[in-house]
């Protein structure tokens, strides 16, 4: 039979059984040689007090030891019988019963997969987190930037709008129809010169041959 | 015969009872054993020149060994916090009294019974996270939606900008 280690009363007592039983057996031992070895002691001086004394002190220790021997044989039997009624009544945890401390492992059963499982959804809504963080910031950048955008173009319809102001005032309706014919006349004549241009390097070409 | 309810049949001993009772039973019966006869019979010489002055010793060295001995337990009970440990070891008994299985006891590997005591911590973890995720999901809804339609007024007034340009080719 393999003995029990009352791990369990251990946790609960803050000292395993057994190791007290041992003490107290250890205490009530050296109390019973102790109390024996007094009254040697009492007896010996007792008799140095009685003149003419025939018993010897190592007389008296026999007896001493015979008693002693006696009393040892039942304290052992007797502390015995205790000691097992105590590691069985007193200092024993029931089978059944669950220490308060521990209530968490029943109402939380949970497997190594479970908790494995649990703890990978963990790592994955904390990735989803930063993913949403970093969007978070990548829009707020883009509104930012659209707000200046914006703002931008806005004025430049703002300087159109001013121009038709102008044109509109000083009664030139068609200012527009001559600007597009003149940027067109410029266009023209842009060409034209870079026609006279290239002519002329051509007749200076042919005059350098000649 | 009796109609009512009797008084309740005593309870049984709690733990600190037994223990005290336990310990009077072994003092009393090692006592016993070791009686007057039979220490007066072990020091017989003794005994037949000074059978008053014997019986005197023997006196004490019974009620001396039974002080050392209830000291001796007196002092284990206070280190130990004894009294109050029994009484509410008894409770905790008396709660799972209807109990039948065995209960839960710790498995030796650390890590396997920690599980269940980091459990109710990371579940509340992860509520924190998803109602935090479902938030900032649905923040980021709204500002997606916003720069979304910034993009279509941007992109009209960059329509407008281009019909001007136009106007005055």
């Amino acid at each position: 039979m393999s003995v029990d280690p009352m791990a369990y009363e251990t946790q609960f007592f803050g000292f395993t059984p057994q190791t007290c039983m041992l003490r107290i057996y250890i205490a009530f031992q050296d109390y019973l040689f102790e109390t024996m070895l007094v009254v040697e002691g009492v007896i010996l001086k007792k008799l140095d007090d009685i003149p003419g004394c025939k018993i010897s002190s190592s007389q008296i220790r026999k007896c001493t030891e015979k008693f002693l021997l006696f009393m040892k044989e039942h304290f052992d039997k007797l502390f015995a019988k205790m000691e097992e009624v105590l590691l069985q009544l007193v200092l024993n945890i029931p089978k059944n019963v669950l220490l308060p401390e521990d209530r968490v492992q029943e109402q939380y059963p949970c497997s190594k997969e479970e908790f494995q499982a649990l703890q990978d959804e963990l790592q994955q809504l904390r990735q989803q987190y930063r993913a949403e963080v970093a969007l978070e910031q990548a829009l707020l950048v883009e509104l930012e930037e659209q707000k200046i955008v914006k703002a931008e173009l806005e004025k430049t319809l703002q300087c159109f709008d001013e121009l038709d102001n102008i044109c509109r005032e000083h009664g030139a309706g068609n200012f527009k129809e001559s600007f597009a014919f003149l940027t067109q006349s410029c266009k023209k004549l842009q060409d034209v010169l870079k026609d006279v241009e290239e002519k002329s390097k051509k007749v200076k070409q042919h005059d350098q041959l000649m | 015969g009796d109609g009512g309810d009797g008084p309740a049949p005593a309870a049984a001993p709690g733990r600190a009872q037994v223990f005290s009772t336990v310990v009077d039973t072994f003092l009393e019966k090692l006592v016993t054993a070791g009686s007057y006869q039979r220490f007066a019979n072990c020091y017989r010489c003794f005994y037949k020149l000074q059978p008053q002055l014997t019986r005197s010793i023997y006196d004490q060295f019974i009620s001396q060994l039974q002080a050392s001995i209830k000291e001796e337990i007196e002092e284990v009970k206070n280190e130990g916090n004894l009294e109050e440990l029994f009484n509410s070891l008894d409770k905790i008994v008396e709660e799972a009294k209807d109990r039948e299985e065995p209960a839960w006891r710790p498995s030796g590997i650390p890590e396997q019974d920690v599980r269940s005591a980091l459990v109710p911590y990371l579940r509340k973890h992860r509520a924190h996270l998803r109602r935090a995720l479902r938030h900032k999901e649905e923040r980021n809804g709204r500002v997606a939606e916003s720069v979304l339609m910034g993009r279509d007024s941007i992109a009209e007034l960059q329509q407008l900008i281009q019909a001007r340009q136009q106007a005055w080719q």
